[in-house]
């Protein structure tokens, strides 16, 4: 039997991406752009902007000048990859074999597929459809051919189904239908052969010559006299596990039961694959149709069953069962690489890597609700209110170092307290202040270290912090709002040291 | 009195830290009532004249200083106590740029040492203390070098209130070791702008320094606003801890009396022969020279006019200025280098009697004094333009010469112009590439009025959102700041000691370069001589058409010996038939030609100066030739006006005469209507301009002038400010204008040839003046193998029957050819090449040759380009060689026919390689089309009755919206018959701004207007008609008819791919774009 192909060629695929996320791209002009050597180029244009004569390889400015309202997005050089690799992955709906064709198309190895749909029309009519209907202008050819099949996507004129056995439709193609290098095309074009017609019958040495060999193996290629190699995709198969049940499970230790097992199943995968979850999320599936769900997330990579079912164990309870559940699903929602630890036989434990440290805060968390525990690293910032970030997890590593050089008070109030003091003027510290109606007793003070407002964020007046000490020996963290000159100032504390 | 002197002042010469200009630094500590700041930029001057001379004009003193960054110790601040001293630093720092390549300074701890004598030194200590709040061991360790070696007497150590947190724990230690080492303490305030505000834009300058935006700058920026310039009460207030640190400021101030104003500049003393001093030699050579151009009867005016020349030149001591330039003028004589003086001296008849300018001094009236103000004490200014192929080789003469410690290139300050601030601003600020392009974008016809809201809105931009508005803020402040120190265009110092005693010298981006840190306003501000060596290109066309008329038409010309007021010249350019002259062939000169209708030598003078914006924005054009063509009555505002007005009708039309309105009209003094002038052309003085503009308008007011009057010289001095031309320019260029269009009119393929090997200079592309060497009865031969060198060149032998001779084009033609490719090609052309395969064995790479086969240059050998690319681009040649007998492309490679190529497909390809074609104009091919659209072609419209309303289309040749013609786009077009000239005003061009872009052939339609000779078509309509042209590469045999399916306009949901749609693209790529002029 005959081999057979489609190709999928994408007229837009980026711009038609970049519209379904905002859906009055489609009706503006819009193009992506990325630098090349120091300049803005044009990397693809929808179908507005090329009615108005915008190409990509044009230079931005260019394009600019003649559609001064243009709408630019930056390009994203692995867009295109990934979003073939997405799409081809659905694709396997139509056929096991897909390959991705960049920059702009997907070949299928439909050899024996289109009888299922009722022949190549409503397999070729079916595919265009759903693609399209994704949101993506393709045209859609097949052949028996990659070749045919590739050129007649492109340039083909007419019906996009090329019948088996035909060889006159690549006769007609146009030259760089061949997928030709540039400088061959060139060349092709120069000598006036701009239809494969014109020299697919030329003596081959004659061909090769001028053109060299890819040209012969093109046009046996697209004969098929020469096979033709394609990589098909292999879709990675998500973190998921099912447990359909016989009958409908109502009981909290039926639920518990499938719970365990379904997670004892993902852990053991994650196990083999050395990795770890760090979101998860437990399904339920009603007879009357309803999902009841409950997730959990953890602090550090895990497939520890136990440790899990303990996160989603006090949640259980929320889990509705009703008439009954008849699927639970156990997903993944999250994963990450954990790669095993060499065990050391006298660890000390403690620190930020230790299991079961980060189990515990997972538990506190879990039950305290997420915001009750944080973690704190330095950010770059000279004012103390933003001189410090919430981590976002236990193992993030600050990406600055705490201000050195500038000594700051162990607790930071979050909003600084109106103080009363008494103070010489100018800029000497205060020699008392009153805090919460008692009054202390300046003994020892250090500063002024005056710290501005950063401009940027927010406007006002710039801030004298003193490091004091009262005469019991507790020491403040206080300042004055604004500079001593001016008519009004006010006094606050900001910080406690140890 | 507080005795408290600023000692550390970072101006923004420290390019990307200090946030405020020298000037800005000087006048804060004037308001201050600072008696003296120093100024201490990062290993640079750059910044100290200026400072210099605002401190001049308002009565305080800097002491000229500069940080000293060591790339292997703490910095230190260094102030010559004296002129030797300041010439030691100035040395020093020369050492340390002429080892770093451009921008660096590399300087050690060992050249300090050597270069120590009469500096007093501070050192800057760490900005903070270690970790058990000590200063480091090492810090310590280098202070004690430092004062072994400097001296305890010349040594201090600076101390500085940051505010902090830590500062009292520092000044403590900095105290100590300062009395440990008895160094002592001074107090400085590390200043980096003039007030506190412009810590934000301090901020930003961080971050364009650090690469990254204000939001992720973090630590690299400064937590507070203190390094602003502090009052002296303040100061002491500061340090009343420690009032010696203020008092040791005032030491070291005391110490260095030095100023700027000390610095003698001395004119190099020029080699005279026969022991003659310079003012003798000078008036030997003068005479001389008088004797060889007028022979032994010199006439009287001439005679007077040198007696009193040469008079007034000794008066000045400016002989040995004369001299040099003389020399230099000799040197390019000498090795055949065409050149030609301008600027005020040099139309004086001493110039011309030494050969500096051609311009005889006989054929206009300009006073002596105007050449050399002396009331200014300013230097006399005389520039000299060189063929720019060559203006290489006179600089190296001059640096050769002088010596380079002697002779080096003035800079130039490149400043940030509205759209490099807003471009750094903007990204520091977050803003997106796209809003920035849009913010940018505002400023495509931006004039100097600031940011419109109405446009920012208009943008899609809100102007009223802080970030916005804190960017626009900004931008402001940092436009004008300087970014760069560039090399002039030609400007020389030179100086009869060394140099760099007097100025350091850096290293230029171009090789064998050396340049000063100072610009042309900082060398006049103290007195220095500059010649301007400069680059023409027409003189090197002109100097290549002498050659070819010397060969051809064996004929010697020089500048001097071309015949003058040739009426028949006058007439040629009388017609506006001036493409390819000098100056006079733009659009606008060649519709101002037919109205000012040329007929002497003083009238070209007038014709370059007033197509120019000082003229235009002054609304001065009209008046002048209503006024010349007897329509208007001659008359001038006043009588003192009339002695400056009178050779241009009571129109002022030059610079000078702008200038001098405002002298003896508003009443300002030389200095300051220069200042006027000068103020115009830079942003920095923004304020300056509403300043000038007020007092001249009250000052002429007060004279008796009408408003409306002052005015338009207001505005036309705006329009000088940035394209200055005055009179002893527009003479010298007027000059070249005459030999050029004498040139074109006597011999067209003469100099058609030298254009063309000139190129790329002026208006044209080469299409263009190929064309107009034709239509002037040139026979133009096409570039082939056998027959063309690189250059262009005239054939050999004149046919009785021509008149001249027949211009053969040059392989320098072809796109993406280099002179080098070609050597073999032309060296081993011993008899006329027959094969190809000769020519493979002659060495030409075969890239080569197919380049030429895309020329179409194997005509000669009976092949077209199609049929030699087939036979060229065989991969196995070499075989082929070897077996030429048993070749491989055997009976069955005869048979192979290739398509035919139609007459317009060549022409297409002509454009391709060479831009142009020889064997039709591609619009010929479209003329059906064409006409069934109604269009007539450009020749017609010469008999169109004003008022018609007409269609024409073209190739677009040129676009040009000039600033001063309000949004108005120009655009010449060109048919088979001619060209036609279109006007578009602003809402047209708005409304067609694409098919105006896009148009490679563009339609319009439009009403004609005629003005004598000149006919415009206002444009009502554009048409992109473009795809016409695509269909000159389609076949058109029937039976292909199967084209790839790839209209952009099918309805399908299936688009086609547009790699290259038969249409406009591809046109693109092979017609030369309009040049866009602005």
């Amino acid at each position: 039997m005959s081999k057979r192909f489609v190709s999928i060629w994408f007229n837009h695929l980026t711009t038609d991406w970049f519209a379904l996320r905002r859906v009055d791209l489609k009706k503006i002009p819009f193009v992506l752009r990325s630098p090349v050597r120091g300049r803005m180029i044009i990397t693809a244009a929808n179908t507005v902007a090329e009615a108005q004569g915008i190409r990509s390889g044009m230079m931005l400015a260019d394009a600019r000048a003649i559609v001064p309202d243009l709408e630019v997005a930056d390009d994203d050089p692995s867009l295109v990859e990934r979003l073939l690799t997405k799409i081809g992955v659905w694709c396997i709906r139509f056929t096991p074999v897909v390959a991705i064709d960049p920059p702009d198309g997907l070949i299928l190895d439909v050899t024996g597929c289109s009888h299922l749909w009722g022949g190549d029309e409503s397999y070729v009519g079916d595919i265009t459809k759903k693609i399209h209907s994704r949101g993506y202008d393709v045209r859609v050819a097949m052949a028996d051919t990659i070749g045919v099949a590739w050129g007649a996507a492109r340039f083909g004129k007419g019906s996009l189904i090329v019948a088996a056995g035909d060889h006159q439709a690549l006769m007609s193609l146009p030259s760089e239908a061949l997928r030709l290098e540039g400088e061959v095309i060139d060349r092709l074009y120069k000598l006036g052969l701009r239809e494969v017609s014109q020299f697919i019958r030329m003596p081959r040495q004659a061909l090769r010559r001028r053109f060299g060999q890819s040209i012969i193996m093109r046009l046996d290629m697209a004969l098929g006299q020469q096979m033709e190699l394609i990589t098909p995709l292999q879709p990675i198969e998500p973190y998921q596990e099912r447990l359909p049940c016989l009958e409908p499970i109502v009981t909290a230790v039926g639920i518990e039961i499938a719970l365990r097992k379904l997670l004892e199943a993902l852990c053991f995968r994650l196990h083999e694959e050395q990795k770890g979850l760090r979101a998860s999320e437990f399904k339920g599936y009603r007879v009357d149709g309803k999902v009841e769900k409950i997730s959990i997330g953890t602090n550090h990579p895990s497939h520890n069953v136990e440790h899990l079912f303990k996160l989603f164990e006090p949640k259980l309870s929320t889990l509705e069962p009703a008439l009954g559940i008849e699927l639970f699903v156990l997903d993944a929602l999250r994963v990450e690489q954990q790669l095993p630890k060499q065990e050391k036989v006298w660890e000390a434990s403690g620190g930020l890597d230790d299991l079961r440290l980060s189990e515990l805060l997972d538990r506190l968390a879990n039950r305290a609700g997420s915001d009750a525990v944080h973690r704190y690293l330095p950010d770059e910032h000279y004012w103390p209110e933003r001189s410090i970030k919430v981590a976002n997890a236990l193992l993030e590593k600050p990406n600055t170092p705490w201000l050195a050089g500038r000594l700051r008070p162990l607790q930071l109030l979050r909003v600084p307290e109106r103080i009363e003091v008494t103070a010489p003027i100018p800029d000497y510290p205060p020699m008392l202040f009153r805090y919460h109606g008692n009054i202390h007793e300046i003994v020892r003070a250090d500063g002024p270290e005056r710290i501005e407002q950063e401009w940027w964020v927010e406007q006002g007046q710039h801030r004298d912090y003193y490091r004091v000490e009262d005469a019991a020996g507790r020491r403040y963290w206080i300042f004055r709002l604004g500079h001593y000159r001016e008519a009004s100032f006010q006094w606050f504390v900001h910080g406690f040291f140890a | 009195m507080i005795g408290y002197t600023e000692l550390q002042v970072t101006t923004n010469f420290t390019f990307l830290r200090g946030a405020s200009h020298p000037e800005e630094m000087v006048l804060q500590a004037v308001a201050y009532g600072y008696k003296k700041i120093a100024i201490t930029d990062r290993n640079t001057f750059a910044g100290i004249v200026r400072a210099h001379v605002e401190a001049k004009k308002n009565g305080i003193q800097i002491i000229p200083a500069c940080r000293l960054d060591l790339l292997d110790g703490s910095s230190l601040l260094a102030y010559p106590i004296d002129l030797p001293a300041y010439s030691q630093l100035s040395n020093l720092l020369s050492v340390g740029n002429l080892r770093a390549e451009k921008g660096h300074c590399h300087l050690y701890k060992k050249d300090v040492y050597q270069h120590a004598k009469g500096l007093m030194f501070v050192v800057l200590p760490p900005a903070r203390l270690n970790e058990v709040f000590e200063l480091d061991i090492s810090f310590k360790k280098e202070l004690k070098e430092y004062r072994d070696v400097l001296g305890a007497h010349a040594l201090f150590i600076a101390a500085t209130r940051g505010y902090r947190g830590d500062d009292s724990k520092l000044l403590h230690r900095i105290s100590e070791v300062a009395q440990a080492l008895s160094i002592p303490m001074v107090a400085v305030n590390d200043v980096h702008y003039h007030h506190p505000h412009r810590r934000e834009l301090q901020d930003v300058m961080t971050c364009v320094r650090e690469k990254c935006t204000i939001h992720n700058a973090g630590f690299r920026l400064h937590s507070n606003a203190e390094r602003y310039l502090k009052s002296p009460e303040e100061m002491v207030w500061l340090f009343r801890h420690y009032p010696d640190a203020i008092r040791q400021t005032e030491v070291i101030t005391e110490a260095c009396t030095f100023s700027l104003d000390e610095l003698k500049y001395k004119y190099p003393k020029e080699i005279t022969t026969a022991g003659r001093s310079p003012q003798e030699e000078l008036i030997f050579l003068t005479w001389n020279g008088a004797k060889e151009i007028f022979g032994p009867h010199i006439p009287e005016k001439i005679k007077s006019n040198l007696n009193y020349e040469l008079t007034f030149i000794e008066q000045v001591s400016y002989a040995e200025y004369f001299l040099t330039v003389y020399d230099i003028v000799r040197y390019a004589r000498e090795k055949k280098i065409l050149c030609q003086g301008r600027g005020s001296a040099a139309n004086s008849t001493v110039c011309y009697c030494l050969g500096i300018t051609s311009v005889d001094p006989t054929k206009f009236e300009l006073l002596f004094e105007r050449f050399i103000s002396s009331a200014r004490n300013e230097p006399p200014d005389i520039d000299v333009d060189f063929e720019h192929e060559r203006r290489e080789e006179v600089m190296q003469y001059i640096y050769a010469k002088y010596g380079r410690d002697r002779a080096a290139v003035v800079a130039t300050v490149t400043q940030l112009h509205h759209k490099g601030a807003i471009r750094d601003v903007g990204k520091v600020m977050g803003l997106s590439v796209d809003t920035i392009n849009r913010l940018s974008g505002l400023i495509w016809d931006f004039k100097d009025e600031g940011f419109d809201k109405k446009r920012i809105i208009s943008q899609g931009i809100n102007p009223d959102d802080p970030t916005i508005q804190k960017v626009l803020k900004l931008t402001d402040e940092f436009i004008g700041f300087p970014r760069q120190l560039g090399q002039h265009t030609g400007g020389f110092v030179i100086t009869q000691g060394k140099l760099s005693d007097l100025c350091p010298i850096l290293n230029a981006r171009m090789e064998d370069r050396t340049n000063i840190e100072w610009n042309k306003d900082d060398i006049e501000a103290l007195g220095f001589l500059k010649i301007d060596v400069l680059a023409l290109g027409m003189l090197t066309c002109i100097r290549k058409a002498f050659d070819l008329v010397k060969n051809h038409y064996d004929r010697d010309l020089t500048l001097a010996n071309i015949p003058q007021d040739d009426p028949l010249v006058y007439e040629m350019v009388s017609h506006a038939d001036t493409i390819g002259v000098f100056q006079i062939e733009s659009r606008a000169q060649q519709s101002m030609l037919p109205r000012l209708q040329p007929r002497c030598f003083y009238d070209l003078v007038i014709e370059v100066a007033i197509v120019r914006p000082g003229p235009i924005q002054g609304d001065m054009v009209h008046p002048y030739l209503r006024r010349r063509n007897g329509e208007e009555l001659v008359e001038y505002p006043s009588e003192a006006l009339k002695e400056i007005l009178s050779r241009t009708l009571g129109v002022p039309l030059f610079q000078e005469q702008a200038m001098k309105i405002a002298i003896v009209a508003a009443g300002f003094t030389p200095a300051e209507a220069d200042e006027l002038r000068r103020s115009m052309a830079t942003f920095k003085a923004k304020g300056k301009v509403s300043y000038f503009r007020d007092k001249l308008i009250k000052g002429m007011a007060s004279n008796g002038y009408t408003l409306e009057y002052s005015e338009r010289v207001f505005r036309q001095l705006e329009g000088f400010g940035s394209y200055g031309f005055p009179e002893s320019h527009a003479v010298s260029f007027a000059l070249l204008v005459y030999v050029s269009s004498w040139m074109k009119c006597y011999y067209p393929d003469v100099f058609a040839c030298a254009l063309l090997n000139s190129m790329p200079m002026g208006f044209y592309q080469p299409a263009q003046i190929i064309i107009d060497a034709e239509k002037h009865g040139v026979n133009i031969l096409p570039i082939d193998i056998n027959d063309s060198d690189w250059d262009n060149k005239l054939d050999v032998g004149l046919q009785s029957e021509d008149k001249y001779f027949n211009l053969r084009l040059g392989f320098r033609q072809i796109k993406g050819l280099s002179e080098k490719d070609l050597e073999v090609l032309v060296a081993a052309r011993k008899k006329r090449y027959a094969t190809i395969q000769e020519l493979r064995e002659a060495g030409v790479s075969g890239t080569v040759l197919e380049m030429l086969a895309d020329a179409d240059a194997f005509r000669s050998i009976e092949l077209d380009r199609r049929s030699a690319l087939w036979e060229l681009i065989t991969k196995d040649q070499q075989v082929n060689a070897l077996f030429s007998s048993q070749s491989v492309s055997g009976d069955e490679e005869q048979k192979i026919v290739l398509p035919a190529m139609r007459l317009s497909e060549h022409v297409i390809q002509d454009y391709a390689t060479t831009s142009f074609s020889l064997k039709a104009h591609p619009v010929s091919f479209v003329r059906a089309q064409l006409e069934s659209l109604h269009a007539i072609s450009n020749v017609a419209l010469l008999h169109a009755k004003a008022g018609t309303v007409v269609k024409v289309a073209g190739l677009v040749l040129v676009r040009q919206r000039p600033g001063t013609a309000s949004g108005i786009c120009f655009i010449t077009i060109e048919d088979e018959t001619g060209v036609a000239n279109l006007v578009v005003v602003q809402k047209l061009f708005d409304r067609y701004r694409k098919e105006i872009i896009q148009s490679r052939l563009l339609m319009v339609e439009g009403t004609v207007q005629r003005e004598g000779e000149v006919i415009h078509v206002i444009v009502k309509r554009c048409y992109n008609v473009s795809v016409l042209l695509g269909q000159l590469t389609e076949t058109d045999e029937g039976n292909l008819s199967a084209k790839p399916s790839r209209s952009d306009e099918t309805t399908s949901p299936f688009l086609s791919k547009s790699k290259k749609p038969a249409g406009e693209p591809i046109q693109g790529l092979i017609f030369p774009e309009g040049r866009n002029f602005r």
